[in-house]
């Protein structure tokens, strides 16, 4: 059952898209398959919470923050906001309050603006349509706190620029102060930062951390950088092929993966040490599976070091491995807990991520 | 809008729009078209200051198909009116045709073209369809069917917003055979336009269909409607000109292609009356010419790769 503080949760949501079979497969009616984008992901998002979406590309986690934000219709399971089942909400005059409490984040910011619409028309376009203001006065002084808010002082300065006139840390600050002017309980960040320079995420980071501390305003980051991830999340939800395979705290998920693919991402990661080798990262083996063939059994064991007979025949359920830490996974259950330490496996130094 | 928004704005628009018009007028056809274009516009705006009222054959000065001379610049017609007077109104009627056929092909294209693009699926297809059905529609024997119709329904002598039956006909068909053409090329500029991410975005922030088409797509389409917008007037002026000289013009308001077919009936091609054949002819050529070397000109600034072929 939902539980009530959670401000949003997932239940088992697939969404999976037909692919269009040849002439001869639709005579024969014979379905072509589906690509199993998201494959029965359960998550849940606390009030205030900050949460992180991890996953390689092609994970789905992008779908993911698609159904979420209702630009993507899930093909089973539900969609539940404070408890009231959403999945199937649809029009846009139906999904104005939901609209009023959840908004998003894009990946590219210069594609997310109207090449012919001022900062002022992008950051008001949510308050006139969503009709939260009632005169120019309103809607200008709300526009401008979103901006200072987002970190564009003076705000008035910015509102007749056009966004080829902006840097890309400028941009995204607008993308930002436009989902803020909504004043919404929960943002989807789908790689917020990861079209900008390492020195400008820093700052957009800090406004969304803020945005929390201020308004308590939930937030799901989406994100394919772990490292990241622990930096701003309290919990992390990795996702591989449609499906979660681990969820816990930020540090557990971190200092303490249970999942060999989580393992294996934590491994993938560059760090910047003196003592490292520098080209001797434990690289994954093989390439993601296509979401149109998800493999049988558990759908990491192509690629999984520890793979034992039953991964190849049975889908692993979350399994609690610790406190509010769930993994997918049979290794727990075989006794072979040792696996995890595995030369190839095991990391090298726990603090250093 | 506030009006600090107006001032910021209006200031970068200028600089937008002046460097806009220095690509336009970067293009030696531009400039031509331009030029020709506004030599006309200005014929068409005023032709009773320049050559007195249209003459009939009441008011006719001059002897029958006179040569060009002094007083007769471009020579006389087969009852003696001047053919540089019926030239310079007949650009007023040809241009008036041609510009509100356009207006209304744009309108009904970029209609019909953004509703099938956006909505996609059963609509596109119906939709589609239909533009098909008006795509191969003959223009010609469209007008020939209806204007019997129009003119038994309204009565010969009536005037339809200013305009004889015949012409109103005129710029009906035109409008409705023109349309298709647009109405593709909007459909596929916003089937990509539709994929960009501030399509999603305006519809998480909560904008609706209409205003989404209306806001975000439409002002993202103006360099190409207004591209071929050029063309299409180009086209229309052909087409009316044509429809007119095949006689469906109407004798009391001559375009140019009625002053064609009234040549053609008087035999001036073989009496070598150049003159009375040439004049709107080479008015006709030169405005259609201008129109789509403009509307290349404009394809060309707003978009340098894809070049549309007329």
């Amino acid at each position: 059952m939902p539980d009530t503080s959670d401000i949003l949760s997932l239940e088992s949501l697939k969404v999976h898209f037909p692919i269009q079979g040849g002439l001869f497969d639709r005579v024969l009616g014979r379905s072509a398959g589906a690509v199993r984008a998201a494959d029965g992901v359960d998550l849940n998002i606390g009030r205030g919470e900050i949460v992180a979406l991890v996953g390689e590309s092609g994970s789905g986690k992008t779908t993911v923050g698609r159904v979420i934000t209702k630009l993507a219709q899930p093909t089973g399971g539900r969609l539940l906001f404070e408890g009231r089942d959403m999945t199937s909400a649809k029009g846009f005059s139906a999904l104005r309050p939901y609209r009023r409490r959840v908004q998003m984040i894009f990946q590219d910011a210069y594609q997310a603006l109207n090449p012919r619409h001022t900062v002022f028309d992008s950051v008001a376009e949510p308050l006139r349509s969503l009709r939260l203001v009632k005169n120019h006065a309103q809607l200008t002084e709300r526009v401008s706190e979103a901006l200072s808010a987002a970190g564009l002082n003076p705000p008035g300065d910015f509102f007749a620029r056009f966004p080829h006139e902006l840097s890309g840390g400028q941009r995204q600050r607008v993308v930002i102060a436009g989902a803020l002017a909504v004043k919404p309980e929960l943002i989807v960040a789908d790689e917020p930062v990861s079209m900008l320079d390492v020195s400008i995420r820093a700052q957009i980071l800090q406004v969304l951390v803020d945005l929390r501390a201020k308004h308590n305003m939930a937030l799901l980051f989406i994100t394919h950088d772990l490292p990241l991830a622990w930096l701003i999340a309290d919990r992390i939800a990795v996702l591989y092929l449609g499906r979660l395979v681990e969820i816990g705290s930020a540090d557990d998920i971190t200092f303490n993966p249970r999942h060999p693919y989580t393992v294996a991402l934590r491994n993938a990661t560059p760090q910047i040490r003196s003592d490292a080798s520098r080209f001797e990262l434990p690289a994954l083996q093989g390439e993601v599976p296509s979401a149109a063939r998800v493999p049988k059994g558990c759908r990491f064991h192509p690629r999984c070091p520890l793979a034992f007979d039953r991964c190849k025949e049975e889908e692993p359920p979350a399994i609690e491995v610790g406190p509010q830490h769930m993994s997918a996974c049979w290794l727990p259950t075989s006794g072979a807990k040792a696996g995890l330490s595995t030369p190839n496996l095991k990391s090298a130094d726990h603090g250093s991520v | 809008m506030s009006e600090s928004i107006v001032r910021y704005s209006s200031r970068s628009r200028a600089r937008a729009i002046k460097s806009f018009l220095s690509n336009l007028l970067g293009h030696a056809g531009a400039q031509l078209g331009l030029l020709c274009l506004v030599f006309f516009l200005v014929l068409s705006a005023v032709p009773n200051i320049l050559v007195g009222p249209l003459e009939t054959v009441a008011t006719a000065t001059g002897d029958f198909l006179v040569p060009p001379s002094s007083q007769h610049l471009l020579g006389t017609d087969e009852v003696g009116r001047d053919v540089l007077n019926l030239v310079v109104h007949g650009a007023r009627i040809s241009l008036t045709i041609a510009l509100l056929a356009t207006v209304i092909s744009l309108v009904v294209g970029t209609t019909v073209g953004i509703t099938a693009g956006y909505y996609g699926g059963r609509v596109d297809v119906w939709l589609m369809r239909l533009t098909d059905f008006f795509f191969v529609m003959p223009s010609f024997v469209l007008a020939l069917v209806i204007t019997p119709v129009v003119l038994e329904v309204m009565g010969r002598g009536r005037e339809i917003l200013g305009f004889r039956p015949s012409l109103f006909v005129i710029l009906v068909v035109i409008g409705i055979t023109s349309w298709a053409f647009v109405a593709r090329i909007v459909r596929s500029q916003t089937l990509s336009l539709k994929e960009r991410t501030f399509i999603d975005r305006a519809r998480v922030v909560g904008s609706s269909n209409l205003s989404i088409m209306v806001r975000h797509i439409l002002p993202n389409l103006v360099p190409q409607i207004a591209a071929n917008g050029a063309l299409v007037v180009a086209g229309a002026i052909y087409v009316e000109t044509s429809l007119s000289f095949l006689g469906l013009g109407d004798p009391l308001q001559p375009s140019w292609g009625t002053l064609l077919s009234l040549a053609q009936r008087a035999g001036a091609a073989s009496t070598g009356a150049w003159w009375y054949l040439g004049a709107p002819g080479l008015c006709a050529l030169a405005v259609s010419l201008s129109f789509v070397l403009v509307g290349n000109a404009l394809d060309d600034t707003f978009n340098p790769r894809q070049r549309v072929i007329p």
